[in-house]
């Protein structure tokens, strides 16, 4: 039944007039706090993928000194290792050793490190994008808005190559020209930028940044 | 899921890092005979004859160390778990009145429909979704690539008034709440090829 959703009777397929509506939803999100929290929430990095790595040396960790536990438990070690081969070491080491004060270092670096990890936000995968429904978070993932818009300064007449970096406040674009007279370049990658911007509608309108280099030759 | 499974990992991540960062300060403290008093002098050796010989003289210890480190084993697999569930959902409930029967819908045919509707828009290349959440609430992601030259503007109005609204209705839901990621392709558009 749902493979008639595109052609239900009697559902014409209506585009609004492009002028006017998409504006409203921006000013609707941006009267209110609750979308753009949610849109900066969504697109967080989610740390998945150091939570994963840490869960697994932990799970190793345990499992490996259960079953050293286990053997020693029973008097019979798994492996060679003599408990007198790291209890030995352990009563000659000193705790004011170089070697104890470089592995309590560490540790606690990479505890740190890991607190710092959970604690801070990250920078968003994506910006957000105003939308015209409340239940939609609408995002431009960083990445292929960076490479869109470098691909839309490069297309300026006169521009050689181009890259963009896309942030939520500002979007820097660095392009590279053999023009001499860069009378005017800058004015119009700018506006190329500016205006897929102003299309996209972000919920934060970043700043746009031109820097142009003037390569010689050619 | 996204939110949900970012919390999971941020809280662990926090946890771990608390008890490395407190035990190593604490090994580092000893080790800078910073508080004698409390944690005892730097010049002692880190186990003394006393320590070693003390799992020996108690038939406890190894056991209890087994058991420990295997509930941090189970926990931190149950951790590892939670952070790679992905909460897909496979079927969808149509009907929430149990009393008149179930009504089930596979998720993939609610997923391809809405995914060739939206190729099917002029500037939009390639969309795919997924559904994740509850059979009964499910959530939306949906991805999608536009053509570099589309208004945005008008791709998402698209989206949010026909394709969204069409699976609304499909799936007799008020609301979807949906994530929605745009991209654009420097490929040309095959609509206009």
């Amino acid at each position: 039944m749902v493979t008639g959703i595109a052609s239900r009777p009697g559902d014409t397929q209506v585009l609004p007039p492009a002028a006017g509506p998409p504006r409203a939803g921006r000013a609707d999100a941006w009267s209110r706090r609750g979308p753009r929290r949610k849109a900066r929430r969504e697109f967080r990095p989610r740390r998945t993928i150091p939570g994963v790595l840490v869960a697994a040396v932990l799970a190793a960790a345990g499992i490996l000194g259960a079953i050293q536990a286990v053997s020693a438990a029973f008097d019979r070690p798994l492996w060679k290792l003599q408990h007198r081969d790291f209890a030995g070491p352990l009563q000659d080491t000193h705790w004011d050793s170089t070697a104890t004060l470089a592995v309590a270092a560490a540790v606690a670096f990479i505890g740190l490190v890991l607190v710092l990890t959970g604690l801070i936000p990250g920078r968003p995968r994506a910006i957000p994008l105003a939308s015209g429904d409340e239940s939609v978070v609408t995002g431009a993932p960083r990445r292929s808005l960076r490479r869109s818009l470098a691909r839309l300064a490069k297309d300026v007449d006169g521009i050689d190559r181009a890259r963009a970096k896309a942030r939520m406040r500002s979007v820097t674009v660095r392009a590279t020209t053999r023009l001499r007279d860069t009378g005017g370049l800058r004015e119009n990658v700018h506006s190329a930028v500016q205006d897929r911007l102003t299309a996209l509608d972000p919920l934060w309108p970043p700043r746009v940044k031109v820097r142009l280099r003037r390569k010689a030759g050619g | 899921m996204t939110r949900h499974t970012a919390r999971i990992s941020r809280t662990g991540l926090i946890l771990i890092g608390l008890i490395l960062l407190a035990g190593g300060g604490a090994a580092l403290a000893r080790s800078l005979n910073a508080f004698p008093d409390v944690l005892g002098r730097s010049t002692a050796p880190l186990l003394s004859h006393a320590q070693t010989r003390y799992p020996a003289g108690h038939a406890w210890v190894w056991p209890v160390t087994a058991a420990a480190a295997a509930i941090i084993a189970l926990l931190a697999l149950w951790w590892l778990a939670a952070q790679t569930r992905t909460q897909t959902v496979r079927r969808l409930s149509l009907e929430p009145d149990r009393t008149s029967g179930v009504t089930v819908l596979p998720a993939d045919a609610a997923i391809g429909a809405i995914t060739d509707e939206l190729e099917s828009y002029p500037g939009i290349q390639r969309a795919s979704a997924a559904l994740h959440g509850s059979p009964a609430a499910p959530r939306l992601q949906l991805s999608v690539t536009a053509d570099d030259h589309a208004d945005p503007a008008i791709v998402r109005t698209r989206i949010e008034t026909e394709a969204l609204a069409h699976l609304r209705t499909a799936l007799e839901l008020d609301t979807i709440p949906t994530v929605l990621r745009i991209r654009f392709s420097s490929a040309p558009d095959r609509h206009l090829t």
